[in-house]
């Protein structure tokens, strides 16, 4: 690999100096920290207690943790070897909701639990799809990895709580700025500039945020009133699991739904990694599989929400050309770590959202742009257009008309959920049905 | 090799260390120059939604102006229409006779008595607003109605909330502001459930028939306080006025088989209040929507009765 090293900053197997680990890890804790917001919603919407929300949150982040060094390391089964870290995974949260107001915390757990083993059980199945990956479909998972982060990435840049809240002129201009600065010094800046700027645009987003709004200084000063160390405690909430068949059929669909995902992800991972591969080596994302449904399956087990694997952690690992898997176990460790000092925690989860926003917008950038640039490598036919476009018609649609497919059948309701799933079936499915003929014609030369 | 990596961490620790000290520095300039919240004094934090909080201040900035300038300020809000008539909010100001003294959408109300002015629905505004300001539950006189945006020819529902200012000159007048097409606060339920708890403690059973009045200010909206007891039988039922249906209460069940009744009586056995959020469907949305019941249990006749209602919850963005 010593051609490739001089492409990065830091290749996927070289380990950075101490000091650049450290401070890069933290580059990227900055991402995951963000996901923390979900078990605070979740526990906010149960109306648990604060020991409660305490406690999921840093089991929460212990399964992220944990899932992250897993995924970097390179097992015969297990780990993909890639930078890219585990953080609360959105595309559970509905469900892990529904199981918590039925049956509690014991039947989110045993929920999480089955969604992790289904992932596992995805795992096996990826490799066999080998045949249904060509690159281009390959290259639109990708973009659409960062295109499923637009909504997430939008609504904080402008700093908004809540759908049809007020947005504040101050919020637009701090995430510009802060976007600004980031792309910035990406572009013209070198070396330690380049290699953290996202870190320096944050830290500059959130200063001026924080001279500018006093509602950003007063979230600060609540960091004051937490404590430096803590050891989550098991309440009554987390000492049991419980499983619900009724819940099996909706807990298929998001496992299955989340795995798509996650091999979209893991994709990109080893696009960016590995950009000499011809063709996806699927054992690295096998392995990945495993590990994220590992990681899912640890999360029920110890009382945390549902892990998945993290777009904008890929996306900056893009941005940075920084994408040592030593990062990712860094990363994992000091995340780990982190769940026992609460105040550490509380300072970093006060990030203001439009800085927030700007750093996914960015890391986003580079994963729709890779993904475009990989799908476009290959010579260009009728049958591609097709492929391509009609899984973006029917993909997108899901997140620009979602009151269109409330109304729509069941059926479709269950397939058409998000961009990156339903673009993803719907292409590999025409992919299939558009190439028919070839698959004779292949059959014939080999009968000639 | 080993050294060399020394000396890369070194630099780079020299690095963060410069930054860190860069933070600390714009960190200690804030704290000396202070910056210190101009709405300290007022609490804002029941609120979820940026726009109610904008509402609130915005009246509360008005009244602090009127409050030292007095009666001369409403020359200015006069000659300063534009700022206070905004597609948020819009400013106006009476008193407590409800003789309208400046508005800023409707010039053509100021110098009328707007006393007995109702809306379609037979709400008595000016009363409700009144009321709402001697309300110690009601801390930010909020009343909601149906009104009408200047220029346009259909109703719209409007939330105002209030501030009562004395004048230099020792005028009394009230400051309020409103917004159209308003966001379903949690507080707008807490305030209508603790407003008829006070009134039942007060009155007794005549309240009920008050509580029940669709012109009362404990229906607004799709918001509406019911009550019931302990045996689950209606005094004031949640969908229907002056019509009780079958509805076994500790039985409801939201989308997710949540039981939302039965799970806020067993906090009761603990508390005064309790709020208990719960799915439902909304066929335009692919997610559920979430709402809140808020109840508080008192006592009416010798008998423990349930007062309730169920707002909207913030969707996500």
């Amino acid at each position: 690999m010593p051609s490739c090293a001089k492409k990065y900053e830091y290749s996927v197997n070289e380990i950075p100096p101490p000091g650049h680990l450290i401070v890069l890890s933290i580059q990227h804790i900055m991402l995951m920290v963000m996901s923390l917001g979900l078990p605070i919603i979740f526990a906010n919407q149960l109306n648990a207690s604060p020991e409660f929300t305490s406690a999921l949150i840093a089991f929460s982040m212990i399964s992220a943790g944990l899932g992250s060094i897993v995924q970097a390391v390179r097992f015969r089964y297990l780990g993909s070897g890639y930078l890219c870290p585990n953080l609360c995974g959105p595309s559970y949260f509905s469900l892990s909701l529904s199981a918590a107001w039925t049956g509690g915390l014991p039947l989110m757990r045993g929920l999480t639990m089955v969604a992790g083993i289904i992932e596992m059980a995805m795992a096996p199945v990826i490799k066999k799809l080998e045949k249904v990956f060509p690159n281009y479909i390959v290259g639109m998972v990708v973009a659409l990895v960062g295109v499923s982060v637009i909504t997430s990435s939008v609504t904080s840049f402008f700093g908004l709580s809540f759908e049809g809240d007020a947005i504040r002129n101050i919020d637009i201009l701090i995430g510009f700025f802060s976007l600004m600065v980031m792309v910035l010094s990406n572009v013209w800046g070198k070396g330690f500039i380049k290699m953290y700027c996202l870190l320096i645009g944050m830290i500059a987003g959130w200063v001026l945020a924080v001279i500018l709004v006093p509602d950003y200084w007063n979230d600060l000063m609540i960091v004051k009133s937490s404590h430096w160390f803590a050891i989550p405690s098991y309440g009554p909430g987390f000492l049991n699991i419980k499983f619900d068949l009724k819940m099996v059929l909706p807990v298929l669909v998001v496992g299955i739904s989340g795995s798509l995902k996650s091999f979209g992800n893991l994709l990109a991972a080893q696009k960016i990694s590995e950009p000499e591969l011809k063709e996806p080596d699927f054992t690295p994302l096998r392995n990945g599989l495993m590990a994220d449904g590992l990681s899912t399956f640890l999360a029920g087990l110890l009382g945390g929400m549902a892990v998945d694997t993290s777009s904008s952690n890929v996306g900056l690992a893009a941005a940075t050309k920084v994408l040592s898997r030593w990062i990712c176990i860094v990363a994992g460790i000091i995340f780990t770590v982190l769940a026992f000092f609460p105040k550490l925690l509380m300072a970093l989860s006060v990030m203001p959202k439009p800085v927030l926003g700007s750093s996914i917008i960015f890391s986003g950038c580079f994963m729709i742009c890779t993904g475009f640039l990989e799908m476009f490598t290959e010579q260009w036919d009728p049958r591609k257009t097709f492929v391509i476009g009609i899984a973006l018609f029917f993909g997108l649609s899901t997140g620009f008309l979602p009151s269109l497919y409330a109304r729509a059948p069941q059926f479709v309701q269950a397939f058409f959920t998000d961009p990156l799933p339903t673009s993803t079936i719907v292409a590999v499915v025409l992919h299939q049905i558009i190439n028919f003929d070839q698959w004779f014609k292949k059959e014939e030369m080999k009968g000639d | 090799m080993k050294r060399g990596h020394l000396e890369v961490f070194m630099h780079n620790l020299k690095n963060v260390i410069s930054i860190l000290n860069s933070v600390l520095l714009i960190c200690l300039l804030i704290f000396s120059t202070g910056c210190r919240d101009k709405y300290s004094d007022i609490d804002l934090s029941m609120y979820q939604y940026r726009d109610t909080k904008n509402l609130v201040k915005f009246v509360y900035d008005s009244s602090l102006l009127v409050k030292k300038d007095g009666m001369k300020s409403i020359e200015y809000f006069k000659a300063h229409r534009d700022l206070y008539n905004t597609t948020d909010h819009y400013l106006y100001i009476y008193d407590m006779n409800g003789v309208n003294l400046f508005h800023a959408g409707l010039p053509e109300f100021e110098g009328k008595d707007l006393s007995e002015i109702t809306d379609k629905s037979g709400k008595k505004i000016t009363r409700l607003v009144l009321e709402a300001l001697n309300n110690p539950t009601n801390p930010h006189a909020w009343v909601h109605y149906s009104w009408w945006e200047p220029g346009k020819f259909f109703p719209v529902p409007k939330s105002s909330c209030h501030f009562k200012v004395k004048t230099p000159e020792g005028h009394d007048l009230y400051i309020g502001g409103g917004m159209n097409y308003p966001h379903e606060e949690r507080e707008f339920i807490r305030i209508a459930v603790d407003s008829a708890v006070a009134l039942i403690n007060e009155k007794g059973s005549e309240s009920v028939s008050e509580i029940d009045d669709p012109t009362s200010q404990f229906n607004f909206r799709d918001i509406r306080v019911f009550i019931f007891d302990s045996s689950g039988e209606f005094l004031i039922f949640p969908v229907l006025h002056e019509l009780s249906a079958e509805l076994e209460v500790l039985d409801c069940i939201d989308e997710v088989g949540h039981k939302p009744f039965r799970n806020a009586l067993k906090k009761l056995e603990q508390s005064d209040f309790a709020w208990e959020i719960f799915m439902a469907r909304n066929r335009y949305k692919r997610q559920l929507v979430k709402k809140s019941l808020y109840i508080r249990k008192t006592v009416l006749d010798g008998k423990t009765i349930y007062v309730s209602a169920v707002t909207d919850l913030p969707q996500p963005p």
